[in-house]
């Protein structure tokens, strides 16, 4: 081999040293030159393709040459390339180089030309160029066709964010070309009197199917091309591999962007290749792949995933050892074995990985969505795991995943499966509370239960036990089964104490007791109220700790303290507990909540150590009390609200506003201004004792007008606005005049009531019954000497002859306010006898002619002055006026005929004669008849008409009852 | 087959022609919008026209008035099948076209295909009417010739903008043609 070389090299340098003297000898360039050069168009590339060859190599000749290339563009002069190009060149070798033009090669000619040297180590220097091959010229415009104007490249994929030239050609002698990219104009450069170049730069990727340029010259002839665009080829990210099983290895991938253009370049391809091995697969998916591993166990994988489109071509490299990649196959075949109440055996399998291998595989175990617990563990091929702590009665889900022990790389799948544990009795003592309401001789206990947890129940409850032991008399128990869900009992108990176990059962067995104890005497003490603090967590309360042995407190309250029953609730605390926060979802704002907090003795007897009570939130009062006025005088009145209840508001009531309003507008002392919510102005008293349910408003003018309105207020604000009562002071006077009127009155009806109970007393004072002749005792005498006749004289038989008027002073105006009568305007001046004849027969009468003097007989008496004119029944007046005037009798006498027929209403009474009505022995003589006496004789007479009689009492009725008796004639007796 | 001289009515084929000529008239502009709408800009601009724009494989529709109405029944007959049958040659290179520009527009895709068949009814009821007159149905031709499979994707656009713009003219004409034939050949 080295004899060969040594050779090769001799005959070389004989053969150079050869041509060297027949250069010299020829004085002729070196004949290495390249030779026919041929240059080529590639359109889509924008490709010049070059090929020569150096013909003048000798056989097996191997040399290495530079090429220097020469381009120009349009001319030969105008060079816009030189490339020196080094390559060994062989005998007949031809050669060839590329150059991509920028601008396509259509819109330009092109020259290209070559020369070439030696630059191989063996031929001593100096060393020249050869000479320069001729210009090739390149001219792609000729075979452009019909046509004005041309745009090229057609059709090029390019990648987003490359930088394009667009040319056009245009073959028109006014050469203004524009072009424009989706309406955007493009910057353009003069390339020649027929050529231009538009640089794009940055290109956007538009849409799939392309981007139009289109160009024209603004002279109705237009053309384009399309730019298809492409998404830059990303590197695959996150290439690994992976082996469940060291028979095929997994090998993933993000490929990131899809570069594919529907019908212009198909989405990128992956390879996958693998160094040691030397192995090469195309890969199906885009993000992943498998990989055979052989049978002989290389443990060492060095991997170049490669992926390429049209554009670009980008790869990323692994190596690793095949062991410590290794992922097991998910677990299988999960069992729970022994499960009881809080204990369940897990066993699992997994797919083996090896003779040797170990998995180390975690467990967790999955309650109510939440993970409760987990563990780890070290297995083979089976595994188990016994899971402890489970509550009774639960459901669960446990799961199992595994990975390579000795080298651990990603954890397999998870496998789970759900199980329950068996059921359990209750494990905790139900949270009993109770309510005690002593009645003489018995006492009411009512017990409350909270329903027990899940997780201490077990298993549905069934029913609640309890057991009622007598204390007093331990023998006593009684047992209670309530069924569930009842959350409480009410139990009737005697006096004596009692100690009360509650259980919760289910199906399986009985809880823990809860244990109360009850005595007949509650021994309660009354403990005032306090209010309690309200935080943002509820409730805060404190109490003092108590002396002595207490076993813990409890606090109760109920929730919807306006409800019956009111949902009792209570919280108990531990005996180093002296504080708590009672919160609530129920706690409304505006309602009052009572606590009451109570210390468990020893003896789990429960007393009653301090009350507290609040709002969660204070609100304004949502009401206003009801206010009554009393005592309005000209100056004040009193305000009174004494039903107002100052327990049952939405807020502590710190007092009451009265507001007043007058019409002066100026307030009072103690009232200040105020501006009411519908913006009125008004005085306002404040009053800061919530107890004070009165108020006194003074200083009042006499008849004005106010308006007042009483409202409370809580720490909130006060209450609603509501109408104002309206109020008037009276006069000043007024009062006095009914101070002086009222006990006027009184008097004068007292002194009535005095008058009317002593009216027979009176009467017998003033005017005493006139003594009836008739009934005289005198009579008596007369009869039993049987000469009645004599005695007496009867006044029917006296005819008058003759009447004498007299002129009275007193009686000398008498008015009659009869209608029919009205004798006003007669005067009686002096005495008249008027001279009576028998006018009819059956005034034909025996008896002698008497004179009738009319000389009242009680004149005396008028003139006495003790008693006033005494009412005459009608007649008197008619009987005056038929003596009035001669031609008046005749009337008169028919009035009387017809007396029956004059009105009641229309009687009156004056002073008149009295005297004893004729008692006529004839039914038929008219009463009215005037007495006419038989005989004339001078006869004065004298007579008493009795009181029932002629003296009615001064109504009118009475005046006419004696009319009819009058009218009837019946006699008297 | 009826020999010229002694043609059956008329009135019927060319009632048919007409109610599809009229009906292929309701469907060129939704057709032409369709097509532009895919192509991007600027033929996807709202108002773009380009009336400039010709292809020599196809007739162009535009004529004077007085030359159209100078036409006789076979002349009128003879120039609308041929464009026709033009056009339905052209719309099935269209359609090519626009299934390797636009692969993902069935709507486009449809629509051309469409088209291209009513062409063809339109053919047939012409040739029909050209029966039913006694006029001699011109042989079909191969109208596109040489295909130029290099043209580029600008130029197939322009092409398919073309033909879908010729064939709505087109269309019109054939309605007047028609609408001129059955006045004349009354039912």
């Amino acid at each position: 081999m080295a004899v060969f070389a040594v050779f090769q090299t001799t005959f070389l340098l004989a053969l150079l040293s050869w041509r060297t003297y027949q250069s010299e000898a020829l004085s002729e360039p070196l004949p290495l030159t390249p030779e026919s050069l041929k240059v080529s168009i590639n359109s889509t590339q924008q490709c010049l393709h070059l090929q020569w060859s150096v013909h003048s190599l000798a056989y097996h000749q191997e040399l290495k040459m530079v090429f220097q290339i020469e381009i120009s563009r349009f001319n030969t002069s105008n060079v816009i390339w030189v490339e020196n190009y080094s390559t060994t060149v062989k005998w007949k070798q031809v050669l060839h180089w590329s150059w991509e033009s920028e601008l396509p090669l259509e819109c330009a000619t092109h020259f290209v030309r070559i020369r070439s040297m030696v630059d191989d180590a063996r031929i001593p220097e100096p060393r020249s160029w050869s000479s320069w091959s001729s210009w090739e010229e390149v001219d792609e415009q000729n075979s452009l066709g019909h046509g004005t104007l041309f745009v090229f490249p057609k059709d090029k994929l390019v990648e987003e964010g490359s930088n394009v030239t667009i040319c056009s050609i245009s073959r028109s002698y006014q050469n203004n070309v524009s072009c424009l990219l989706e309406g955007v104009q493009m910057r353009g450069e003069q390339l020649d009197p027929n050529v231009s170049a538009f640089h794009l730069n940055n290109v956007p990727f538009i849409r799939e199917t392309g981007t139009n340029i289109f160009c024209t010259t603004g002279r109705g002839d237009g053309t384009g091309t399309v730019l298809f665009v492409s998404k830059v080829l990303e590197e695959p990210r996150d290439f690994s591999c992976e082996t469940p099983d060291f028979k095929t290895l997994h090998c993933t991938w993000d490929p990131g962007r899809d570069t594919g253009l529907p019908k212009r370049q198909p989405s990128q391809s992956y390879t996958l290749f693998e160094s040691f091995s030397g192995k090469k697969i195309l890969c199906e998916h885009k993000n992943w792949c498998n990989w055979h591993i052989a049978q002989d166990s290389q443990e060492m994988y060095n991997f170049t995933l490669t992926t390429e489109n049209y554009l670009r071509k980008r790869g990323v490299n692994i190596l690793f050892n095949l062991t410590h990649r290794v992922r097991p196959m998910t677990p299988f075949n999960v069992v729970f074995k022994n499960i009881s109440d809080t204990n369940a055996t897990m066993t699992w399998q997994v797919h083996s990985i090896g003779n040797y291998s170990t998995l180390f595989c975690q467990i967790e175990l999955h309650g109510e969505g939440k993970v409760i617990q987990q563990h780890n563990v070290s297995i083979k091929v089976n595994g188990n795991y016994l899971l402890s702590e489970l509550e009774p009665d639960t459901q669960y889900m446990a799961q199992v995943r595994c990975g390579d022990a000795n080298h651990f790389w990603k954890w397999s799948e998870w496998i789970g499966k759900n199980f329950s544990t068996l059921e359990a009795a209750p494990s905790e003592a139900p949270d009993v509370w109770r309510n005690v309401k002593s009645e003489p001789g018995y006492q009411t206990v009512t017990l409350f239960w909270k329903p027990l947890s899940k997780s201490h129940a077990n298993e549905k409850i069934l029913f609640y036990n309890v057991v009622i032991e007598n204390l007093d008399e331990p023998s006593k128990l009684q047992l209670h089964s309530i069924p569930a869900p009842a959350n409480g009992t009410k139990l009737t108990l005697d006096q004596c104490s009692y100690q009360i176990h509650v259980t919760a059962n289910n199906s399986v067995g009985t809880s823990p007791a809860s244990v109360i104890v009850v005595s007949g005497d509650t021994g309660n003490k009354e403990v005032e109220e306090e209010r309690v603090n309200v935080t943002e967590d509820g409730f805060s309360m404190s109490w003092k700790p108590q002396p002595g042995d207490v076993t813990g407190y409890v606090v109760e309250w109920c929730d919807h303290p306006r409800d019956l029953p009111c949902d009792l609730q209570w919280e108990k605390l531990g005996p180093n507990t002296t504080s708590t926060v009672i919160s609530s979802d129920a706690f409304t704002p505006g309602v009052r909540y009572n606590f009451r907090i109570y210390g468990i003795s020893t003896k789990r007897i429960a007393y009653l150590l301090e009350q507290k009570t609040g709002y969660s939130q204070e609100l304004a009062p949502s009401d206003n009390p009801q206010v009554v006025m009393s005592n309005l005088t000209s100056h004040s009145f009193t305000l009174s609200w004494k039903d107002y209840s100052t327990e049952s508001q939405p807020g502590f009531i710190r007092g009451y506003h009265v507001y007043l309003k007058s019409k002066e507008g100026q307030c009072h002392p103690g009232f200040e201004k105020a501006i009411l919510p519908d913006d009125s102005v008004s005085c306002k008293y404040k009053i800061y004792n919530p107890e004070q349910k009165t108020f006194v408003v003074e200083n009042l003018q006499p008849e004005s007008f106010y308006e007042f309105f009483v409202t409370p207020y809580t720490s909130v604000g006060e209450g609603p606005l509501d109408a104002f009562t309206k109020v008037t002071t009276p006069d000043e006077h007024s009062h006095l005049l009914i101070r002086i009127i009222l006990p006027t009155v009184f008097c004068v009806l007292l002194i009535m009531i005095i008058c009317y109970l002593n009216s027979q007393w009176m009467k017998e004072k003033c005017y005493p019954d006139i003594p009836d002749p008739y009934k005289s005792s005198v009579l008596s005498l007369i009869k039993s000497k049987e000469n009645p006749r004599l005695t007496i004289m009867s006044v029917k038989d006296c005819i008058p002859d003759a009447i004498e008027v007299i002129n009275k002073p007193e009686g000398s105006k008498i008015q009659f306010l009869g209608s029919r009568n009205s004798l006003t305007d007669t005067e009686i001046t002096q005495p008249a006898y008027l001279y009576l004849l028998p006018t009819e027969k059956n005034s034909s009468g025996p008896g002698p002619c008497i004179c009738f003097e009319n000389f009242t007989y009680n004149q005396a008496a008028s003139n006495s002055g003790c008693c006033g004119h005494v009412p005459v029944p009608l007649e008197a007046p008619s009987q005056l006026g038929l003596l009035t005037s001669p031609e008046n009798l005749l009337k008169v006498l028919e009035n009387m005929n017809s007396l029956g027929e004059i009105p009641a209403g229309e009687t009156t009474l004056n002073y008149v004669s009295q005297l004893v009505l004729p008692l006529s022995r004839d039914k038929d003589s008219l009463p009215t008849d005037p007495p006419v006496p038989a005989l004339c004789s001078e006869y004065k007479m004298q007579m008493a008409i009795p009181l029932g009689l002629a003296s009615p009492p001064p109504n009118e009725k009475s005046s006419v009852s004696s009319v009819t008796l009058l009218d009837q004639g019946e006699p008297h007796h | 087959m009826e020999r010229p001289g002694a043609p059956i009515s008329p009135a019927e084929p060319i009632s048919q022609a007409y109610s599809l000529a009229l009906y292929m008239q309701k469907n060129t502009s939704t057709l032409l919008q369709t097509y532009l709408q895919y192509q991007g800009s600027p033929f996807s601009d709202p108002g773009f026209s380009a009336p400039e724009l010709q292809l020599s494989s196809l007739p162009p529709a535009a004529i004077s008035f007085k030359t159209w109405h100078a036409l006789d029944d076979g002349e009128r007959l003879g120039r609308a099948q041929g464009a026709f049958l033009a056009l339905s040659q052209h719309l099935q290179l269209v359609g090519d076209d626009q299934s390797d520009l636009n692969p993902g527009s069935p709507v486009l895709l449809a629509q051309l295909g469409a088209a291209r068949l009513r062409a063809q009814g339109l053919l047939g009821n012409m040739a029909a009417i050209m029966t039913a007159l006694g006029l001699p149905i011109p042989p079909e031709e191969d109208t596109l010739g040489l295909v130029p499979f290099g043209a580029s994707a600008f130029e197939r656009k322009c092409r398919g903008y073309i033909v879908t713009r010729e064939y709505g003219h087109w269309t019109d004409r054939a309605v007047r043609d028609l609408a001129l034939l059955k006045a004349k050949y009354p039912g």
